[in-house]
């Protein structure tokens, strides 16, 4: 009698999953994702970027700003001026201190403008400035 | 009596194994949460540097190569209109003269991004690396 007690113990004991490795994966997997995870603030308008054979991809970038054929200028899914926007940079500045800023400027954008947004960003203490194009 | 005994420990046993069905709940939730917000934007670009002097000291100082983009999308070296493609091969060839100089492109303020694109690029193919923009007073 007991020992069919015992091997009915066992049985279901057998039959339990062991979650443990799949746990220890899906920890790594959050941990990789929560310290990858930069809540990128895209600028919200779209552009055509101008072509360049040397781009580089800017790793460290985290500020995007995007500046329009109307020379208008975007930040953070919101249009600003120009004195808006070193204040938007100023602020997306101090949220991610160590990235730098990418200006995704359209083929037809006028340089005031995009000049008018490097002054900012520097104005803001950012140095590491990147003029968007893509690799034709 | 032997029986009951086993029973008991059977049963604190069970009770002393916590339950992890609502934690894997969780962390499968911000598992989700992580992989459906984590957006890897990749932007390329070109690098820029804004110089801090007036470019008319950086020429003076440094002797740099001067580019200038007018209003009209022209583009000038040395007194002359150059044509887009042919902007490379001018830097190559001051560059050579002087390995140490840097590039500095005076863009009107009515220019457009593609012109300053171009010339910034086609300085970068012809190896000089020290770009700064400077904007027409």
């Amino acid at each position: 009698m007991r020992e069919v007690s015992d091997q009915h113990l066992e049985e279901e004991g057998e039959s339990e999953i062991n979650l443990t490795p799949m746990l220890d994966v899906v920890f790594i997997m959050l941990i990789f994702f929560i310290v990858t995870s930069v809540f990128v603030k895209d600028p919200g308008a779209e552009v055509l970027r101008p072509q360049a054979t040397t781009a580089l991809s800017a790793d460290k970038a985290s500020i995007f700003i995007a500046v329009t054929s109307d020379d208008e200028i975007w930040i953070d899914r919101r249009r600003v001026d120009e004195a808006g926007a070193r204040l938007a940079i100023e602020r997306l500045h101090t949220e991610y201190p160590e990235g730098g800023v990418v200006i995704q400027a359209d083929s037809g954008a006028h340089n005031q403008a995009v000049i008018a947004v490097m002054d900012a960003a520097k104005t803001a203490g950012i140095l590491d400035i990147t003029l968007a194009a893509s690799v034709p | 009596m032997a029986k009951k005994h086993i029973a008991s420990i059977n049963v604190r046993e069970e009770e002393s194994e916590i339950n992890l069905t609502p934690m894997l709940d969780v962390v499968f939730i911000m598992l989700i949460f992580f992989i459906v917000t984590a957006t890897f934007i990749r932007e390329t670009g070109l690098e820029v540097t804004r110089p801090e002097q007036s470019q008319a000291q950086v020429v003076e100082e440094e002797g740099a190569i001067l580019i200038i983009v007018d209003s009209t999308d022209d583009i000038w070296i040395d007194g002359r209109v150059v044509d887009p493609r042919a902007v490379r091969a001018n830097i190559e060839r001051l560059h050579a003269e002087d390995p140490d100089r840097p590039v500095v492109i005076q863009t009107s303020n009515t220019s457009t991004a593609e012109t300053l694109v171009t010339v910034m690029n086609a300085s970068r193919e012809a190896d000089v690396y020290n770009i700064s923009i400077a904007s027409a007073e």
